[in-house]
């Protein structure tokens, strides 16, 4: 790097001081550069173009926010600096390149896309009560819900039913899809049961039990409506579910049922035809149902309740000299646990009882001589624990994803705020040239150049956060294009978790392991209307000094 | 126009300009001899110009060296000058025991 660097950045920052400069402080401005070639020392120099450079943006600021105050005068630096090139029509030109680029961005699906990504943030921040109000759809869904029962599409229907905000609708919505086509019951065991009255709830479970009388489930959304009852209602005393006869027969029920299905593979086919036939591309709807298990809410952990009652009841019946039964009873989790494994891919929430139930099934091998089984059923309780720690780091990244889709969802958040930040700029500093010239005609506008630096930084900033956009977002739309034409949903959970993070508005994050930070999104909420609340009152406080600036200020200070 | 109050940092700047009144200054020779940066200079030299109490002219010193801008007190400006030098003569001791913007350099 040369030497005299900080000479050349001063010359560089005065000129740049100069350019932005008022018209009525252009000989000031020159007057400081010429100084410079007699400013001893390249630091110095700097110094001294800085303090000039301040001096020059600050009239810059001034004659925007009070245009009237610095005139246009006939400059006697104009004549003694003629070779200055003009720079209007050129940082025009980038200002429209930039603007025209950016436009173009938005003819790719993949963008416009990522756009609307970008804009969830905002739904957070716009609508405080979503959570609460629990009735907002979306465009999309709406469109959608209405083209299903006017086409009387039973797929459709239970599309809807499963993504539908409001209980009573989900219901409605599933019943009208069972109706129309009664292959779809098992929409009941995804959607449409939750918060209906007992009976309501069932009907439908009934009606699940004759559609599929093998498999579990449906016994374990009884047991559910029945642990829900005796968890809420006062007429049960707290913490005695395990009394309650009606939960143990249907848990014993599930925990005996040949097969365990939570219709998890049937509803992502489901979800993959309506959205190739409604042409949806919206990654929000296509990943909705990516973080459902499939189990009801109270399932899992009914299910380890029930587990370790059979395991209890099974070291009684062992103490009492009954191997035979105490062994069924162990085997009924070691079941029930590899009937998870396969259907859900859920064990890792019953572990604890699956590694209890092998292990009793090796000890009684053992008391009767049978070393082989003993050895088999105590290996399979070592390779539990042994998987223990995959199956978190798995869960761990299923729930919360990489630190790659955090990044980029990051990236997307703040690429998608400043391109709109930019586009207000742009937009402010267009109106205030047209209002300050008093005309719409292109030829006899006139903008100032600070308000030609502030476009020209808008116009940039824009194209920049718009390749940002579609760069980050790119490898997303991949994984959802993937998924809807060829039925890959490998990686749906990485977008499934990257989406989630896009709706939080930036500068709040969840847990992202060590080291990471944590701000609720309802503080940034509150921050933002702060912030905004501050700059109307600057907005406003400009404006009063528009009105009284002409007013001579005679005790004003030299 | 009403002249209005005049700052400490505008009085030194008068009262250099009050030793020798018929001269044309430079930016950087003032900015040396009052210690004051080229960021407070300025605005007190636009503001005395823009109350018509200084004239600013440039100047072509050598050939090949960009003109400089001078600047030199109107005979309004003296005035105000002589004036506030007899009311408040504590600006030349405030301007003497303050430190000299640029150690070096020529003017």
């Amino acid at each position: 790097m040369p030497a005299d660097w900080p000479r050349a950045l001063a010359i560089l920052l005065l000129r740049f001081g100069i350019w932005i400069a008022p018209h009525d402080t252009l000989d000031w401005g020159h007057g400081m550069l010429s100084e410079l070639n007699h400013v001893e020392g390249n630091w110095s120099a700097l110094i001294w173009a800085f303090g000039g450079a301040g001096v020059l943006a600050k009239h810059a600021m001034l004659a925007l926010v009070l245009p009237g105050s610095h005139r246009r005068t006939a400059s006697s630096a104009s004549e003694l600096f003629a070779k200055e090139i003009p720079m209007r029509k050129p940082a025009l030109a980038v200002i429209a390149s930039c603007v025209v680029a950016s436009l173009l961005f938005f003819l790719a699906p993949v963008f416009r896309q990522a756009f609307r990504v970008s804009l969830a943030q905002w739904h957070e921040v716009l609508h405080v009560d979503r959570w609460l109000a629990d009735t907002e759809t979306g465009p999309e869904l709406d469109a959608l819900a209405k083209k299903a029962e006017q086409n009387r599409d039973p797929e459709g229907l239970a599309f809807v039913a499963n993504r539908h905000p409001n209980q009573t609708q989900r219901a409605r919505f599933a019943d009208e899809a069972v109706h129309l086509d009664p292959n779809l019951t098992w929409i009941y065991g995804v959607a449409g049961i939750a918060y209906l009255s007992p009976s309501e709830i069932d009907r439908r479970i009934s009606l699940l039990k004759q559609w599929e009388p093998e498999d579990a489930l449906p016994h374990l959304l009884a047991a559910d409506k029945i642990g829900v009852r005796v968890t809420y209602s006062k007429e049960f005393p707290q913490g005695k579910l395990e009394e309650n006869p009606a939960w143990e027969k249907e848990m014993s029920a599930a925990f005996q049922s040949p097969k365990l299905d939570t219709y998890r593979d049937r509803q992502k086919q489901l979800d993959q035809r309506v959205l190739s036939r409604y042409r949806i591309d919206d990654p929000f709807q296509a990943t909705a149902s990516e973080d459902w298990y499939g189990f009801p809410s109270y399932g899992i952990w009914g299910c380890s309740r029930y587990a370790q009652l059979l395991l209890e009841s099974g070291q009684t019946l062992e103490s009492r000299g009954d191997r035979k039964a105490a062994s069924e009873k162990y085997w009924e989790v070691a079941h029930f646990g590899q009937m998870m494994g396969d259907g859900a891919g859920i064990t890792f929430f019953m572990r604890e009882n699956m590694k209890d139930a092998y292990g009793r099934l090796g000890a009684l091998s053992q008391m009767e001589g049978n070393n082989a089984a003993a050895a088999f059923y105590t290996s399979l309780a070592d390779q539990f624990d042994k998987a223990v720690d995959k199956r978190r780091l798995l869960l761990d990244n299923r729930i919360q994803g990489s630190d790659v889709s955090h990044w980029n969802a990051f990236l997307v958040r703040l690429s998608g705020l400043v391109m709109l930040f930019c586009t207000a700029l742009l937009l402010l500093c267009g109106l205030g040239v047209v209002i300050r010239n008093r005309s719409l005609k292109l030829g006899s506008l006139h903008p100032s150049r600070a308000t030609l630096a502030l476009g020209f930084s808008a116009a940039v900033g824009s194209l920049l956060s718009s390749a940002i956009l579609f760069v980050s977002y790119r490898p997303y739309a991949e994984l959802l294009q993937r998924s809807l034409s060829k039925g890959d949903d490998t990686q749906l959970f990485e977008l499934s978790a990257f989406l989630r993070d896009t709706q939080l508005p930036i500068g709040s994050q969840f847990n992202l392991g060590p080291g990471s930070w944590y701000v609720g999104s309802s503080r940034v909420v509150f921050y933002f209307w702060l912030a905004l609340t501050i700059l109307c009152a600057l907005a406003f406080l400009i404006a009063v000094l528009r009105h009284f600036h002409h007013r001579t200020r005679a005790n004003a200070t030299i | 126009m009403k002249i209005p109050r005049i700052s400490t940092q505008t009085l030194v700047v008068l009262e250099r300009f009050i030793e020798r009144p018929a001269s044309w200054r430079y930016g950087y020779e003032l900015s040396r001899e009052t210690g004051l940066k080229s960021g407070t200079l300025y605005p007190i030299l636009m503001r005395l110009a823009k109350f018509s109490l200084l004239e600013t002219k440039w100047v072509t010193t050598e050939d090949g060296v960009p003109p400089r801008h001078t600047y030199r007190l109107t005979a309004k400006g003296a005035e105000l000058a002589r004036a506030q030098q007899a009311t408040s003569p504590s600006a030349a001791h405030a301007a003497a025991r303050r430190r000299p913007a640029f150690s070096r350099g020529k003017a």
